[in-house]
C-alpha cells in the first residue's frame, strides 16, 4: 500500500484539479459572492447589499410558494419512485416468464425525453382528456380532475408523471441490488420456517441498503433540483400555482435580476446540501454487508 | 506528508493564480486584437470595411437582411453586412451579454419596446434624431422612446390587436360589430346558438390574456386619464388605482363564466388558434392581426377582419408597438458605417422597394404605400388613417410583463379576483421599477 502511494506524487492530481477547480470550485464560488450583490443586467456596477436578496425571497409571496411545491414534489417523488421501484424490482425478480419484456416495458419511460412526454400527457390531462374519458366511463366522476390547471392540485399531478417516468430507472437499480444477495440465505430462512414478508424485512431490505441509498440520494436531489417537468408540462402555472425553485430561477433571471436569481440558486445548493448529506452519513452508518 | 500536502497547495494556489490571470491576459490581447483590425480597416480610404449586424434567427424574413439589398450596399458603399444570427430563444440574453461586455455588433435588429425593457435603450445605443433621413418620417413616435428617435424602420404598420372575427361567420347569421360590451355579449350569445364557440381563448399561453386589458386600458387612458402611465412610471399613481381597469378584467373573464368560450381555457395554445379558425370551430377571439396572416397563409379564402375590443362604447382599435427596428450601439466599432446603411435602406428607391415587396405602410413621406391585403387595407381606411388606434399599454411599460400576464392566467385559474391582479401587479411592477432604479421608486 505504502509503496503504492510514494510511486505516484501527488502533483498528478493537479490537472483534474485544475479543471474541477475552474468549471465548477470558482463558480460555486463567484455565485456565492454574487448572491450577495443586486447585480443586474442593466447596471454597470454591483453593490454588495448583504443579505437583502434572501430576506427578499422569503417575503415574496410566491417564492415562498414555490420552496413548498419543491418540498412536496421531492417527498413525493422519492416516496413514490422508491416504494414502486422496489415493488417492481422484487416483482420482476421473480422467475416470470414476461420477466425481461416487463422490465423493458417498466424502463422505457425513463428514456424518453422529457419533451415528448409534455407534448404526450398535456392533452390527456385535460379536463375533457383521455384521463378523465376513463374515469367517467368506469363511473368515478369524482375522480375527474383539471389536473394540470387546478391550482391545488397541479403539483402533484407533475410529482406522479415524473414518478410514472422514474420509478422504472429505480427499478433498475434496485435489480441490480437484488440480484447481488445470495439466494443461500432466502435457502437458509426457508429452512428456518420464515415467510415472504420476514425474508423481505428481515435479509431483502437491509442487503438492499446501499442501492437504497443511492436510489433516495438520487430521487432526493433530483426532486429538490426539479425544472424541465415542471417548464414542460405548465411553465409555472396556471398563474404561479406550480412554480419550483427552477423555474423562479428562471424567471429572476428573464426579469435581469441577476442578483437575486444567483441567490435562489445557492439557497438550492445549500438546502441539497444540508439534506442530502446527514441523510447519506446516517444511511451509511446503517449499511450492513454480507 | 504535511510538508508535501502544503507544498502541494502551494503549487495549486499559484495554478489556480496564474490561470485567472491568464484569462485577464488573453482578454485583453483579444480586445488589442480587435482594435487593431479596426484600425486597419477603417484607415486606409477605399478599403473594405465589414460591419456586423446581429438579428435573432427568427427573424430571418426581415427585409434589411435580405442578400441582393447587401450585395447592392456593399457595390455602392464598399462597406460589407456581416450577419450574426442568434438562436431566437437567447436573443435577448446574447444581446444583454454582447453590450454588458462591450462586445457590440455594429446594428441590432430588435423591437422598440422590448429593448425599452430589455437592453437599457438610453444607456446603449445612439439618438438618431439628427439623422438625414429623420425628417422624412411620418411617423416618428413608432420608432421613439423617451423623446428620441432610437431605431429605424420603413414600415409604420405595427401589427393591430382587437377582436379577430370571422367575417363569413357574422355575415351568415346576421351580426354587426358590436359597439359595445352588453352589444358584444349578443353577439356570442347568437353564435353560441348557431352551434360555434363564440371567442377561443388559449390562455395557456399567458400572455395572450393580455390582449383585451392592453387594449382597453389604454383607450380608456387616452380618453379619460391621459397623464395616467406618465404618474404612473413615477410612483404616483397605481394601477388599482383606477375603478374601469376591475370592470375590464371582470369583462374579460365575464365573457368566459358565461359559456362563451372554449371549455378548457387554461389548457389550450396559442398554435392552435390557426386550425380553430380553419375548421370555422370559432368565431372570434382577443389577438393581433398577424393571426389573420396566418390563416390567410393556410386558406386565402378565410375572409377575417378585426374589430376594436368592446370594453367601452366606441373604443378604439389597439396598437402593438411596432417591432423589427434596427438600432445603432453606442459603443458600435464602425459607427459611420453602420449609420451609412441606414441611410442607404432610406434612400426613396430602396424603401421603396422594401415597402413594396413586404406590403407595408410606409413610413416615409416621399414613399408610397403599396397595394395592401383586403383586411390590412381596411384596417388603414377604418383606424389608421382616422387615427382610431390607440397604443397598447405595451408601448408604456418599462418592465417585464411576463408575471402580469401570470396573474391574468390566475384569474382564470379561479384564484384570483380583478382587484386581487391589479393589487400584485402593483406590487411586483413597483419591485421591478425599483429594481431599474427609475426615479420616484
Amino acid at each position: 500500500m505504502k509503496t503504492l502511494k510514494n510511486q505516484y506524487s501527488y502533483y498528478l492530481v493537479l490537472p483534474a484539479l485544475l479543471i474541477y477547480s475552474i468549471f465548477f470550485v470558482i463558480p460555486a464560488f463567484a455565485g456565492f459572492y454574487y448572491s450577495f450583490t443586486d447585480w443586474r443586467l442593466d447596471r454597470l456596477t454591483l453593490n454588495f447589499i448583504g443579505w437583502d436578496n434572501f430576506t427578499k425571497i422569503f417575503s415574496d409571496k410566491t417564492l415562498t410558494l414555490a420552496l413548498k411545491n419543491t418540498l412536496i414534489f421531492a417527498v413525493v417523488t422519492v416516496v413514490g419512485k422508491n416504494l414502486i421501484g422496489i415493488a417492481l424490482a422484487v416483482a420482476l425478480n421473480m422467475k416470470l416468464k414476461t420477466r425481461n419484456l416487463l422490465r423493458a416495458i417498466f424502463y422505457s419511460p425513463s428514456i424518453l425525453s422529457i419533451l415528448v412526454i409534455g407534448i404526450v400527457f398535456t392533452p390527456m390531462l385535460r379536463t375533457e382528456g383521455t384521463i378523465n374519458r376513463m374515469f367517467e366511463a368506469m363511473g368515478l366522476d369524482s375522480l375527474s380532475q383539471a389536473w394540470l390547471t387546478n391550482p391545488s392540485l397541479v403539483i402533484w399531478t407533475i410529482a406522479i408523471i415524473s414518478i410514472w417516468q422514474h420509478a422504472g430507472f429505480q427499478m433498475a437499480i434496485y435489480l441490480a441490488g437484488l440480484q447481488s444477495i445470495s439466494q443461500e440465505y432466502y435457502e437458509a430462512a426457508t429452512i428456518d420456517g420464515a415467510g415472504s414478508w420476514k425474508k423481505f424485512t428481515n435479509i431483502t431490505l437491509p442487503l438492499l441498503l446501499p442501492a437504497i441509498n443511492i436510489n433516495l440520494m438520487l430521487t432526493l436531489i433530483g426532486g429538490l433540483k426539479v425544472f424541465s417537468e415542471v417548464f414542460v408540462l405548465t411553465g409555472g402555472g396556471p398563474g404561479n400555482a406550480s412554480q419550483v425553485v427552477g423555474t423562479i430561477i428562471l424567471r429572476s433571471f428573464g426579469e435581469g435580476s441577476w442578483g437575486l436569481g444567483t441567490a435562489i440558486n445557492t439557497l438550492l445548493f445549500v438546502a441539497v446540501t444540508i439534506i442530502a448529506i446527514p441523510l447519506l452519513i446516517f444511511m451509511r452508518r446503517k449499511e450492513v454487508t454480507e | 506528508m504535511n510538508k508535501q500536502m502544503k507544498k502541494m497547495s502551494t503549487v495549486v494556489l499559484v495554478g489556480l493564480l496564474s490561470v485567472s490571470l491568464a484569462a485577464c491576459g488573453s482578454g485583453g490581447s483579444k480586445a488589442g486584437n480587435t482594435a487593431e483590425g479596426g484600425g486597419s480597416n477603417g484607415g486606409g480610404a477605399g478599403e473594405k470595411v465589414t460591419i456586423e449586424l446581429a438579428i435573432s434567427k427568427s427573424s430571418q424574413d426581415s427585409a434589411f437582411i435580405q442578400q441582393d439589398l447587401l450585395d447592392e450596399f456593399e457595390q455602392k458603399s464598399n462597406i460589407k453586412v456581416n450577419l450574426q444570427l442568434i438562436p431566437a430563444e437567447q436573443t435577448t440574453t446574447v444581446l444583454q451579454t454582447k453590450l454588458a461586455v462591450e462586445e457590440t455588433p455594429d446594428i441590432i435588429q430588435y423591437n422598440l419596446a422590448s429593448a425599452t425593457t430589455d437592453l437599457n435603450l438610453e444607456r446603449n445605443f445612439e439618438i438618431l434624431d439628427n439623422e438625414p433621413w429623420a425628417s422624412r418620417i411620418v411617423n416618428k413616435d413608432v420608432l421613439s422612446a423617451y423623446g428620441h428617435i432610437y431605431s429605424f424602420h420603413v414600415s409604420q404598420d405595427t401589427g393591430m390587436q382587437g377582436v379577430v372575427y370571422n367575417k363569413q361567420i357574422f355575415e351568415d347569421l346576421g351580426l354587426s360589430i358590436p359597439n359595445n360590451f352588453e352589444e358584444f355579449l349578443q353577439v356570442c350569445e347568437k353564435i353560441k346558438a348557431s352551434g360555434v364557440t363564440p371567442v377561443f381563448m388559449p390562455y395557456k399561453d399567458a400572455w395572450a390574456a393580455n390582449v383585451w386589458p392592453a387594449a382597453a386600458f389604454a383607450d380608456f387612458v387616452a380618453k379619460s386619464d391621459p397623464t395616467f402611465f406618465d404618474e404612473l412610471n413615477s410612483n404616483k399613481r397605481k394601477w388599482s388605482d383606477i375603478p374601469e381597469f376591475k370592470t375590464f378584467l371582470q369583462q374579460q373573464y365575464d365573457v368566459y363564466k358565461k359559456g362563451y368560450t372554449n371549455a378548457d381555457v387554461l389548457s389550450d395554445s396559442y398554435d392552435m388558434a390557426v386550425g380553430k379558425f380553419l375548421n370555422k370551430e370559432v368565431a372570434m377571439m382577443f389577438m393581433g392581426d398577424w393571426l389573420i396572416e396566418g390563416v390567410a397563409q393556410q386558406d386565402p379564402n378565410m375572409k377575417l377582419g378585426v374589430f376594436p375590443i368592446p370594453s367601452v362604447e366606441g373604443a378604439k382599435l389597439g396598437a402593438s408597438p411596432l417591432g423589427g427596428q434596427l438600432f445603432i450601439p453606442k459603443k458600435a466599432k464602425h459607427l459611420k458605417e453602420a449609420k451609412e446603411f441606414l441611410n442607404f435602406l432610406a434612400t426613396k428607391e430602396v424603401a421603396q422597394k422594401i415597402v413594396d415587396a413586404k406590403g407595408y405602410v410606409s413610413n416615409f413621406s416621399d414613399v408610397t404605400t403599396p397595394e395592401l391585403p383586403e383586411y390590412k387595407q381596411e384596417i388603414v381606411d377604418k383606424y389608421i388613417t382616422p387615427k382610431n388606434t390607440v397604443l397598447t399599454t405595451d408601448a408604456y411599460m418599462l418592465v417585464d410583463r411576463s408575471e402580469l400576464y401570470r396573474l391574468l392566467q390566475d384569474q382564470f385559474a379561479g384564484g384570483l379576483t380583478p382587484e386581487d391582479v391589479l393589487k400584485a401587479w402593483d406590487e411586483k411592477f413597483s419591485q421591478l421599477m425599483k429594481d431599474k432604479e427609475i426615479a420616484g421608486f
